[in-house]
């Protein structure tokens, strides 16, 4: 393991592959800092320039984006008080209040610290599980890869905040979209409905660019005013590193506990940086011996966020190294970079594309120090672009899209497939649908069809599934996670009747 | 009993999910397979439509709490799809250069509208220096080839 580290880290220093990884670290800060572009949207402006280099040139660009995005979102949450990205939310809290109180490079730098220590943290256990966790997966036959995949999606739909029952029906909507157009097995047509683009089926990327970049900035079109967001002229950043160091290094347990929460939420599909932040902000304050001054500017809530989003981007990659199954929006887009060039995810991925998968732990490692040089020298033309007026930003964001999608099968088809997915995503965002979800449905829906009927094809005895042990363990964690969820939802809407029955009284 | 907006998302969910449920009923099997290809989306389907039935019965049965309204600018948004459509249906016929300044200048102009000649002459030059840089990014130095228009063989 070591050795293959080893030569991955060599392989990465190489200028070809270190220019794609710097290049994608410095876009990733950028837009990670702008309000209202995500890292996601980030990484799928930066996808269409990915397809005409190697396979790892292209991922290691993407983990740079999605490491530097992290990070990158904590400069406008501290300096200016809006979160670039919703996984920095929770650094705003006392990010900003430290900054007001003058002490912007402290807070600046305090968060910067976290995301790069909790991120080399996360590197360990991505290092270190990735490869056993996929050896499990090479047990799995096709019974327990369908219970797996049956799984994600009901852990995503429970853990959705807003409704479990629009959770499932969004991961049931990604599963409808993939059985339009023909089937995986036999490639036989079904569900044309009569159109032309999609007797091949409905690929996935044009549907995951569609679904988020529409759903984000048509968000942002409905909202835009006039208002243009101000930059101090002369913010102090000067700070002493070592003492801002030693203020993370003191508090070992909370660095710790937040990195452990910001892996365990990446592993899990789809959810992503914004509930990392904010679970690891509130541990955090549960556990202090001050929870009162969470939100005044203190260092524990910006110590416990940035470090937690961080090391989620770890675990989102755990996930995709060793399973196939993204862990986020941003995995999936590498996902279908990594279709583009052929190469097959899934457990088999790290022994039959060893060099890439040890670059891209390489890259990912390498990737913190990156962010570190780009923010030392690079903060105050961070702030100068974030000021992109949204007129120029959302055409250039949206033709890039285009581009993206056309140039994946040099075909019209997947620019409308584009449109109708910007349409729906749009849509299901206004109906409260969550987009999480529905994108793992469509990523997911094609395997889990491929898998029940190799399950069948085997032995068409359906209680295999429930029979042979890990199929067994995985459909009823499937179950416990549905019933979980119920309970959950039932007691929050317990304790918010109680709320609002004592603020009447 | 009123439905809310989850409600009548709820409906039409269900009644495409039946729809789509008919559609796989005229699918014939493959000797090949033991499950032919209307099996699967046979069950999707059905758990789609009991999942959206589950979202109008619930609609229905809870009490709707009124919500403050948030004044959203909806129409610059169908502007936008709008402007975007017409952009895909005229890619194939003008070509990625020719669509790409209109759209670029049009989304500008509709997000900031200018109200000087200086403003329209900023509409255009950003949707120019966009379709220049894209364009030769891309196909000159990424080989990636962009669409050329049927009419215009531009």
């Amino acid at each position: 393991m070591f050795e293959l580290l080893g030569a991955g880290l060599a392989d990465i220093f190489q200028v070809k592959y270190l220019v794609p990884l710097f290049i994608g670290t410095l876009i990733g800060v950028v837009g990670g800092a702008l309000p209202g572009i995500t890292i996601t949207m980030t990484v799928i402006v930066v996808l269409p320039f990915t397809f005409g280099l190697e396979p790892l040139q292209g991922l290691a660009c993407m983990i740079g984006v999605y490491v530097g995005g992290e990070t990158g979102g904590l400069i406008t949450s501290c300096l200016l008080g809006i979160p670039g990205k919703p996984s920095a939310v929770a650094t705003t809290f006392d990010g900003f209040p430290m900054a007001r109180k003058g002490e912007p490079g402290r807070a600046l730098w305090l968060g910067i610290w976290a995301s790069i220590l909790g991120g080399l943290l996360g590197a360990v256990v991505l290092v270190a599980a990735t490869g056993p966790l996929a050896q499990l997966a090479l047990k799995f036959g096709p019974w327990e890869y369908f219970a797996l995949f049956v799984l994600a999606l009901s852990m995503v739909a429970g853990l959705v905040e807003s409704s479990l029952i629009k959770g499932l029906l969004s991961g049931a909507l990604g599963c409808v979209v993939t059985i339009l157009g023909n089937d995986p097995v036999m490639g036989q047509p079904r569900l044309t409905l009569g159109i032309g683009w999609l007797e091949g089926g409905v690929p996935f990327l044009p549907v995951l660019i569609g679904v988020f970049a529409f759903s984000q900035i048509m968000g942002e079109v409905e909202r835009l005013s006039e208002k243009k967001d101000i930059v101090q002229a002369k913010i102090e950043l000067v700070v002493s590193h070592v003492k801002v160091l030693a203020e993370i290094l003191s508090r070992p347990l909370l660095l710790l506990w937040s990195t452990f929460i910001g892996l365990m939420i990446g592993v899990l599909p789809a959810i992503g940086g914004s509930a990392a932040n904010m679970l690891a902000y509130d541990q955090a304050k549960k556990f202090s011996s001050r929870p009162e001054k969470f939100g005044s500017g203190i260092p524990e809530g910006i110590i416990a966020s940035e470090a937690s989003n961080n090391a989620n981007v770890a675990g989102s990659l755990v996930t995709i190294m060793a399973f196939g199954i993204p862990g986020d929006a941003v995995t999936a887009v590498m996902l279908g970079a990594l279709t583009i060039h052929g190469i097959q995810s899934g457990p088999l991925f790290i022994s039959q594309n060893a060099q890439l998968a040890y670059g891209m732990f390489a890259a990912y490692i390498l990737a913190h120090p990156l962010v570190l040089i780009v923010l030392f020298f690079g903060v105050r033309w961070v702030l100068r672009i974030v000021i992109v007026p949204k007129s120029i930003l959302f055409p250039v964001v949206l033709v890039l899209c285009v581009v993206g999608a056309y140039a994946l099968g040099n075909s019209m088809a997947t620019v409308y497939v584009l449109l109708a997915s910007g349409i729906g995503g749009y849509l299901m965002v206004k109906f409260g649908l969550p987009l999480a979800p529905f994108i793992l449905g469509v990523i997911l829906g094609d395997q889990i069809e491929i898998n029940l009927v190799r399950s069948l094809m085997t032995d068409a005895d359906l209680w295999l599934f429930v029979t042979r042990p890990i199929s067994a363990l995985l459909l009823a964690m499937a179950a416990a996670s549905i019933i979980l969820s119920v309970w959950q939802h039932r007691r929050m809407q317990k304790k918010s009747a109680v709320a609002d029955g004592a603020a009447d009284f | 009993m009123k439905l809310s907006k989850d409600g009548w998302g709820g409906l039409a969910v269900l009644a495409a999910s039946l729809f789509l449920f008919a559609l796989t009923l005229g699918l014939k099997d493959n000797p090949l397979v033991p499950i032919g290809p209307g099996y699967y989306p046979r069950i999707v389907l059905a758990v789609t439509a009991a999942f959206a039935l589950a979202l109008v019965v619930m609609d229905l049965l809870q009490p709707k709490a009124s919500k403050p309204r948030e004044s959203l600018n909806y129409l610059l948004v169908i502007e936008m799809f709008v402007v975007f459509g017409l952009y895909a249906g005229a890619l194939p016929y003008l070509g990625f250069r020719i669509s790409t300044l209109f759209y670029v200048a049009a989304c500008n102009a509709l997000l900031d509208f200018p109200r000087t000649p200086k403003g329209w002459a900023r509409a255009l030059s950003v949707g120019l220096i966009t379709t220049l840089i894209v364009y030769y990014v891309f196909e000159r130095y990424l080989t990636v080839l962009l669409p050329r228009g049927r009419w215009t063989n531009f």
